[in-house]
């Protein structure tokens, strides 16, 4: 067996979620094939087994035992094949089922990676989460049914002709009366279907309320509320149980017709049978097994129904799939080399020198994120760096040169060491610094097994002001030439703010640095502080400088408590 | 994964639950187990009318046709009914039991006692509430009934065996040690392997997640390749996972299906030499392997819920533990005589021998603000806990007009003090539900008063008290989410409040004129703010600078900026004045 994944998922064809399937189908043809081979192979076994009991009832009814132990070895022989060739079948659908399902997360996920800051303005989270939670699923198993689908369909008419060729009028009945039963089962379907999403609708709602409970236990332990919740809880409960009830009375019937629909079939063929063999037109064995094929014909059909659904399901994965995958990123550069020098935004009048620590103050927290984003060239803008508009530049590169940390950037799972240091570069006295800056030493060394702990995603654990200092950290950690930090302290207290505030200029001494905040500790700090009013730069130089000079920037950055 | 930190129930407790809950309602159950039998009774008569026909057509006998058909066809009738209504009592029986646990469940979560909340963390209790009620739900909705049914329907199978022909039970026994021996080694290890195979799928599924969701991370911090081998590796090893199990099915499958095709071929072969020998009938042979062919279906039915019972098993185990927890605050009748809190001596330690706090002492005076300033780490946030009567102290005391916090029952301490963090959970519901939470029978007029005062009446005014909020509703921002929590507190009206950083997330300057507005409505109260900004301290009556694990200054602002200490350096950068 291949090891998964490969090493490369290919270029997928989204051109429409059909050409999407065919593409998975396409580039696992072999096991595909192979499986649908093995899955040809167990259905028929199944089919021959009716014929197979047949003759042994035959031979011994004849008394001629040395036909009933012919039998008797072809019926085991049969139940090894099925044995076999089930397993393999099993086996294959397995390999195909995880093969699609990695490959869509392969080539979402790189999709994902590919679009960057573009994905959230162009996605919702859940349209791409649903990926990973169920289209996954949803394209193997449209996969996975090529296989028992397509040995359904030789096992029906492999058994179609045996049938025929036995006795007509039997065959016929056969023939004309298992699918009859399969249609008559479908009217109760669709009610069955709509009860069991309310059903589910109902269980969200009641998972979604009990995950309510838990994520605010604090609260309600703590100022009361216990009751109202626990209520309504109940009540949601019972609505659930009811709800499922009234799929229990639909499927409980549909599980009756399915004995009584089947079971009258079997009585008509063996009353007719019987009345045949009676005749002496055909045996009694052939009574057994034209009693088994009607028995055995229920299964292949019921395959079909369900290949039919899940491929309709797949499709409409597809779909989403191709969607997401048809996306392109809305910003890109040119070829041209990153220069060094300052980094400036026409828009706002913001000039970045190189080497300085510059604090921003705007007057409205929106305009600093705005600015931020323009220099990042995150949004387009007039932005140039030495004089070259960023549009123009090697795209990767300037990323490299250019690290904006805002507070909306994520943590992710897994080693704490490894996602603090995600350029792998830093010694661990490169790491004690980046920590001592953020004052984020009290966190590690909280933690169980310190730098080696694994961290839960988005840093869950952490509290909204550890979250940032780690941040802060990963930002320093990744050492980029330009670092703009967007309110970098807005969650930690003032004591730690101060610190961190001293701190940074020694830590970034030589690089260039732009942080957008409005605290005057770390304003004080700051080699030089340019000061944003409606969406332009109205005054620059230091922190008390501008105290003394600038009353719109005294009262942004004291909130009037003087 | 999510660090495991409350109980779990053994195996005996699991035990006496479900046999409990089985009990519990005994005619339910009993006329679910009749109907069951009475439908796995009527479904025997096919193969017997079967064998006597097939040995009238090889014997030449002659047969009333036409009724034994139709007894066939009435017996149909009778099993297609009475399979309706058992399935149908069974399920609705589950389906009441399930409700049960599932709100037993979460009356105990609402019980737990508030240090393990604190402590726990939510993730642990999470997965409790999702995932475990999830499995347990798939075990009574589907396993028990199916391996019920499986049961019943092969147990009388084999007793109409028994019955009809009963030397031709003795071949099928051959393919009993072959189903057992397989199916034993199989379960022994297809539990773990499949939790192991559904951690791994999950951590797949999470990992794109966070991919998408940290998407401008990714691009900003150029963590493309990362991701792309993070995905890769976690693919590899839900791969393996799905390997493993992969492994264990190639070795059970084509066991069990020779051991269901064995009995076939040995009670055709064994019948048919019989016969020939003259020791049974055509008859009792033909319908004998009738039976034994008709025995696979529940034998494999309960073959493959089997793993799934165990699954809920363990499920019920962690939702019981829940209920292990012992409370951690014994009313010892103790009465509160005034309404001053008073730390005396106070030490606390959340690892033994690693004290945070080494012994504090502190008046509050009734109706103060008092605001707790300090490095982070230095045990603000701890004492806090303290202050509003959640830990008990390791040593020393809290009192509250004489009575320690930890000795009062809760609904009496939280209508002395109650704590708000900066933890911002909007709960799914209205906005009025979403203030209403301590006091469900404000008016409307109240719930306007408290929302003015904490300045969050204009927008929750703009989007409607009965605008629909949490998760799957609208969306409300952090900081709006904090002024909700304290619009919750004002509306509980404890006397005295600890609040953890509660306006943290609000913008600086929307927070000072709430945090005043605020002191308008709560003049009179007692609050303790642990304070994240200067301006805080700078509005409250006194101040406490705390440093590690001891209060290190206090006083009032004008005393402490006057004191030249560690608070007037901050405050002094704070203005820009020379430090």
């Amino acid at each position: 067996m291949r090891a998964l994944p490969v090493p490369d998922p290919g270029t997928p064809d989204t051109r429409s979620p059909s050409r999407y399937l065919w593409w998975t189908m396409r580039t696992q043809w072999r096991p595909l094939v192979i499986g649908i081979g093995f899955a040809i192979l167990w259905w028929l076994g199944q089919a021959l087994v009716p014929y197979v009991i047949g003759a042994a009832v035959n031979a011994f009814t004849a008394k001629d035992s040395g036909a009933l132990v012919r039998w008797s070895a072809v019926l085991l022989g049969l139940g090894g094949v099925q044995a076999v060739s089930g397993v393999l079948r099993h086996r294959f659908a397995v390999i195909t089922w995880l093969s699609a399902a990695y490959r869509t997360v392969q080539v979402t996920g790189r999709q994902a990676t590919r679009l960057g800051a573009t994905l959230p303005k162009r996605l919702s989270t859940g349209e791409v989460v649903s990926v990973g939670n169920s289209d996954i699923a949803s394209i193997g198993n449209a996969l996975d049914i090529m296989l028992r689908g397509s040995g359904a369909l030789v096992a029906i008419v492999v058994v179609t002709v045996i049938l025929l060729s036995s006795s007509l009028p039997l065959g016929l009945m056969v023939l004309i009366g298992v699918p009859v039963m399969v249609a008559a089962v479908a009217p109760l379907l669709k009610p069955l279907h709509h009860r069991q999403q309310r059903q589910r609708d109902l269980y969200g709602d009641m998972a979604t309320r009990a995950a309510d409970i838990v994520v605010g236990l604090r609260v309600l332990r703590g100022i009361g509320g216990e009751q109202v919740f626990a209520d309504r809880y109940r009540e949601e409960s019972q609505r659930t149980r009811q709800a499922g009830v009234r799929v229990a009375s639909m499927e409980s019937l549909l599980e009756g017709m399915q004995i009584l629909l089947p079971g009258l079939l079997v009585a008509a063929v063996t009353w007719l049978g019987a009345r045949f063999a009676l005749d002496g037109q055909i045996s009694g064995g052939d009574l057994v097994a034209f009693y088994g094929y009607a028995v055995f014909l229920i299964a292949p059909l019921r395959t079909l129904t369900e290949a039919a659904d899940k491929l309709t399901k797949g499709h409409v994965a597809a779909r989403r799939v191709c969607r997401i995958l048809n996306l392109d990123p809305e910003i890109t550069g040119g070829a041209l080399a990153v220069p060094d020098g300052p980094l400036a935004d026409r828009e706002s009048g913001v000039v970045v020198r190189p080497g300085l620590l510059i604090a921003l103050a705007a007057a409205d927290a929106e305009d600093a994120i705005a600015i931020a984003d323009r220099l990042g060239h995150y949004t387009p803008g007039d932005v140039t760096l030495d004089g070259m508009p960023v549009a123009d530049l090697d795209f990767a590169a300037l990323r490299q040169r250019v690290l904006v940390a805002d507070n909306a950037a994520k943590l992710f799972s897994g080693r704490l060491r490894d996602e603090l240091d995600v350029r792998g570069a830093a010694r661990d006295d490169d790491l004690a610094r980046a920590l001592h800056t953020a004052c984020a030493l009290d966190i590690v060394e909280a933690l169980p097994d310190g730098l080696d702990t694994e961290i839960a995603e988005a840093g869950r654990e952490f509290s909204g002001g550890q979250q940032q200092r780690l941040r802060l950290v990963r930002a320093l950690l990744a050492d980029p030439e330009i670092l703009i930090l967007v309110e970098p302290t807005s969650a930690v207290d003032a004591h730690t703010e101060a610190r961190i505030a001293e701190r940074l200029g020694k830590a970034r001494a030589g690089r260039t640095t732009l942080v957008c905040t409005t605290s005057p500790l770390v304003l004080d700090r700051a080699d030089l502080v340019l000061y944003v009013a409606d969406g332009e730069v109205r005054s620059e130089g230091t922190h008390r400088e501008l105290l003394q000079a600038d009353p719109g920037y005294r009262s942004t950055v004291t909130r009037g408590e003087d | 994964m999510a660090r495991q930190i409350l109980p779990v129930a053994d195996r005996a407790q699991v035990r006496a639950y479900a046999r409990r809950l089985t009990l519990k309602y005994p005619r339910q159950l009993g006329g679910a187990l009749g109907l069951h039998v009475l439908a796995a009774i009527s479904g025997l008569a096919g193969p017997v009318v079967l064998g006597n026909l097939v040995q009238a057509v090889s014997e030449g006998t002659s047969i009333d046709l036409d009724t034994l058909v139709l007894a066939f066809a009435g017996f149909m009738i009778a099993q297609a009914v009475l399979t309706r209504f058992a399935v149908y009592a069974s399920s609705a029986l589950g389906e009441r039991v399930l409700a049960e646990l599932r709100e037993e469940f979460v009356d105990q979560v609402l019980a737990l006692p508030l240090s393990t909340v604190e402590r726990a963390g939510s993730g642990d209790l999470i997965t409790r509430t999702s995932r475990d009620v999830d499995a347990l739900s798939r075990t009574v909705r589907q396993a028990v009934p199916e391996t019920l049914i499986a049961v019943v329907t092969g147990v009388f199978m084999l007793g109409g065996l028994l019955i009809v022909a009963p030397l031709l039970s003795l071949p099928s026994l051959v393919a009993v040690p072959l189903l057992w021996i397989s199916t034993r080694w199989y379960l022994k290890r297809a539990r773990d392997g499949y939790l192991r195979e559904n951690a791994a799928y999950a951590d797949m599924t999470e990992g794109l997640a966070e991919t998408v969701e940290g998407a401008r991370t990714v691009e900003a911090l150029g963590l493309r390749e990362r991701r792309r081998v993070r995905t890769d590796t976690d693919i590899a090893r839900s791969f393996a996972a799905e390997s493993y199990t992969l492994g264990l099915r190639m070795v059970w499958f084509p066991a069990v299906e020779l051991g269901y095709v064995i009995p076939i071929v040995a009670t055709a072969l064994v019948g048919g030499l019989l016969y020939i020998e003259g020791w049974v009938t055509i008859a009792q042979t033909t319908t004998a392997i009738l039976y034994i062919q008709q025995l696979i279906d529940p034998l494999d039915r309960l073959l493959s819920w089997i793993d799934e019972l165990q699954v809920g098993g363990a499920s019920m185990a962690r939702l019981l533990g829940v209920a292990n927890v012992s409370d951690d605050r014994v009313a010892t009748g103790v009465q509160a005589d005034g309404e001053d809190l008073r730390a005396t001596g106070v030490r606390y330690a959340y690892r033994d021998g690693h004290d945070v706090l080494h012994g504090i002492d502190l008046d509050i005076r009734p109706g103060e603000r008092l605001a707790m300033v300090g490095p982070s780490g230095a045990g603000k946030s701890t004492l806090g806990r303290l202050l509003a009567g959640i830990h008990p102290p390791r040593t020393g005391a809290v009192t509250v007009g004489g009575a320690p916090l930890v000795e009062l029952p809760l609904d009496e301490l939280r209508g002395h003090v109650a704590l708000v963090t900066q933890e911002h959970h909007v709960f799914r519901g209205t906005l009025r539900d979403n203030v209403l939470i301590a006091r469900p029978d404000a008016t409307d007029e109240e719930v306007r008063r408290v929302l003015e005062a904490v300045d969050a009446w204009e927008w929750v005014s703009a989007m409607g008290l009965d605008t629909v909020v949490g998760s799957g509703g609208a969306a409300v921002s952090p900081a709006h989410a904090q002024q909700l929590a304290l619009a919750r507190l004002v509306l509980a009206d404890p006397h005295t409040l600890v609040l953890d950083e509660a306006t943290s997330l609000i913008d600086p300057r929307a927070a000072r004129n709430l945090e005043r507005s605020l002191a308008a409505v709560l003049d009179g109260r007692t609050v303790i703010a642990i304070a994240h900004r200067l301006y805080t301290a700078h509005d409250a009556d006194r101040v406490a600078v705390v440093e590690d694990g001891l209060i290190s200054e206090l006083g009032s602002h004008h005393e402490l900026v006057a004191a030249k200490g560690a608070y007037a350096a901050l405050w002094d950068s704070w203005h820009g004045k020379s430090r």
